[in-house]
């Protein structure tokens, strides 16, 4: 699945955003442009690819997202959009006049939503989201990234119901970036966000709302009810890491935001879709030898080596080679001195 | 001699006037197409195409159903806004349809291209006023290298599959502008060898029939050997690399603007790949018994 990432700001500063480095990094006002766009939608095209997703910054503050999102339908590309469901009045009346057509299969929006107690959010805010759900919400599947222990979701449920949210919930956790000293869920601690992910079952089951795990989740760290019931929903659920990639304004592609600089190219030096997920390929390969996966035991797991888990995220594994020298990969290296972390 | 095509405002007393003449007929809406295309098919005269000046963004206009079957040229001034144009996107891939737009802004040069990408042919209009080659180039490399099925752009597209080392190559009929193709008339049936000519009212004859005169079909042929004087006088142009492909078409630009001659120099070398990918992906038939 590509990811094109539409722009580099962002109108709101979640505590948990693993996507601040490389937003930071890039110029303020990177954004794509529409030859870029059509490159890509031909190379995807070329390679029989029929869904992308739009990511930011937010994606939906680039000036042409309305005629970026029809020109992608219009290429026969289904679109996801992720958004933080706070636009402009301008933009909102944009959506309503080109977008409420599209068929619901073709589009959808994962809104992130934070929990308004624990992310207090700015003044208006709220007001902005409420609209845009409330125009929406038939296209929005709700999403929630798990960065502290204590999270919650009634409030995600809450809104499904109000606004006729898709009955389905987007899962993540924050994942680190290695070489960067960000707050994040540690493998340690995943149970205990497992475990109180499952203390919200009764609300999933009450009011018929799936729950979909983003990459990260360790498949050793359910028990078996705790798969039963997610196999109930998702058939199969998987706990894999990737195959995705990130194309940015500038054209360059990377495997996901934490990984943005490690083996970072130009689309343009790929030939085809095979190529580029190959490059990434041998990216997870070469990781893997390094380390397994986020726990020693990941090493001599049949789930790994089954391909059914991928030993959490493998921004989570290289994250613990940060600590441990030596390695071979020459960007983590890199990483390890830019940081001045101990080689 | 042959008439060339007749290309005339759309006056229903006009078109009546004409006989015997292919006509190209130039109207203001794109909702006169229709009826442009119904007057033309009751005179004595055939349609060669409906011509659609519009000061509307393309994006803007509202193409009527029943156009499916009338060669249509739209010359808009700008793109507008995809989203406004996206509902019609399936209807115009079926029309008869080259899209005109000039490449004096950057939004206009991307709207060429998301047209071809989707399947709609378009033609460049630059060399006008303020140009930025290097986006035509772009637009131009598009056009004839990208492997994904698309909608040609003139006059690229043209060129390359016509190029032909030992010769030049004209290309102005493309723009409705070659007085051995298209002759142009005012309301006044007035007759003038370009549309250019037309608005300063430079008219070689008073009407069609006078066409037959020897002087008149004379000053017709000196236009198609103009390209000489280039030599004779020893204009920059006639030396420049890209000579066989432009034909001195931009020399008024010529000192000042030298992005031209490095335009169609980088035009030759991307139509060389243009023909090599040809003979390349050319089918070697197998024996058969």
């Amino acid at each position: 699945m590509a990811n094109i990432i539409l722009n580099t700001r962002c109108n709101r500063s979640c505590p948990y955003c693993f996507a601040k480095r490389e937003m930071a990094e890039s110029a303020s006002d990177s954004t794509m442009t529409w030859e870029n766009l059509i490159y890509i939608a031909d190379f995807l095209k070329a390679a029989g690819q029929d869904r992308v997703s739009l990511l930011g910054g937010e994606p939906t503050l680039h000036p042409d997202f309305t005629d970026f999102v029809t020109y992608l339908l219009e290429r026969g590309l289904d679109v996801t959009v992720f958004t933080n469901g706070v636009l402009s009045p301008t933009r909102l009346e944009e959506c309503k006049r080109h977008l409420l057509g599209v068929r619901l299969e073709r589009l959808s929006f994962v809104c992130n939503l934070n929990d308004p107690v624990q992310t207090p959010p700015l003044p208006g805010e709220t007001k902005k989201l409420r609209a845009f759900l409330a125009l929406m919400g038939p296209w929005v599947s709700p999403g929630f990234n798990i960065y502290r222990l204590d999270f919650a979701l009634d409030f995600i449920f809450d809104n499904i119901n109000r606004f006729g949210l898709k009955r389905h919930i987007r899962l993540g956790i924050t994942h680190p970036l290695p070489g960067k000293q960000t707050s994040y869920i540690h493998p340690k601690d995943m149970r205990k966000v497992i475990r109180r992910l499952f203390s919200f079952r009764h609300l999933f089951d009450s009011t018929r709302v799936s729950p979909g795990l983003d990459c990260g989740f360790p498949i050793c760290k359910f028990t078996d009810k705790e798969l039963g019931w997610l196999h109930r929903f998702n058939n199969p659920s998987h706990f894999r890491c990737g195959p995705a990639f990130d194309i940015a304004p500038d054209m360059s592609v990377y495997h996901c935001f934490p990984l943005s600089n490690y083996r970072r190219r130009s689309l343009f030096e790929f030939d085809s879709l095979g190529q580029l997920f190959e490059h990434f390929s041998d990216l997870r390969q070469e990781a893997k030898t390094e380390i397994p996966g986020i726990f020693d035991e990941c090493d001599s797991c049949r789930y790994q080596e089954s391909g059914v888990c991928s030993g959490g995220g493998l921004c989570q594994a290289l994250s613990r080679l940060t600590n441990e020298a030596p390695v071979r990969i020459a960007e983590i290296e890199h990483e390890l001195a830019k940081n001045r972390l101990p080689v | 001699m042959n008439l060339p095509k007749i290309v005339c405002p759309f006056d229903p007393g006009l078109i009546q006037s004409i006989t015997g003449c292919a006509l190209v007929v130039r109207v203001k809406h794109i909702s006169d197409v229709a009826e442009a295309a119904e007057q033309v098919g009751k005179s004595r005269n055939r349609l060669a195409c409906v011509i659609v000046e519009s000061d509307d963004p393309l994006a803007d206009m509202k193409f009527p159903e029943q156009l499916q079957n009338i060669p249509l040229a739209v010359m808009a001034v700008s793109f507008g806004r995809f989203s406004n144009l996206a509902r019609q996107v399936n209807m115009l891939r079926g029309l008869n349809l080259r899209v005109y737009l000039p490449c004096a802004n950057p939004e206009n040069i991307a709207g060429l291209r998301i047209l071809s990408s989707l399947g709609i042919h378009g033609c460049a209009m630059f060399g006008n006023g303020a140009t930025d080659w290097e986006a035509i180039a772009d637009l131009m490399t598009y056009a004839l290298l990208e492997r994904t099925p698309h909608g040609s752009i003139e006059p690229f597209t043209f060129i390359a599959s016509n190029y032909d080392p030992l010769s030049y190559l004209d290309w102005g009929f493309l723009y409705f502008d070659d007085p051995e193709r298209f002759l142009h008339l005012d309301e006044n049936g007035r007759v003038a060898l370009s549309h250019a000519e037309l608005l300063k009212q430079r008219f070689i004859a008073d009407n069609i029939l006078e066409l037959s005169e020897p002087a008149k079909c004379l000053a017709i042929s000196d236009r198609q050997e103009a390209w000489r004087e280039y030599f004779i006088d020893n204009h920059p142009c006639a030396s420049c690399d890209g000579w066989k492909i432009c034909v001195g078409r931009f020399a008024a630009r010529i000192p000042e603007d030298r992005g031209c001659s490095d335009f169609f120099r980088e035009m030759l070398s991307v139509v060389r790949q243009y023909k090599a990918r040809k003979i390349e992906s050319k089918e070697h038939p197998i024996w058969q018994p």
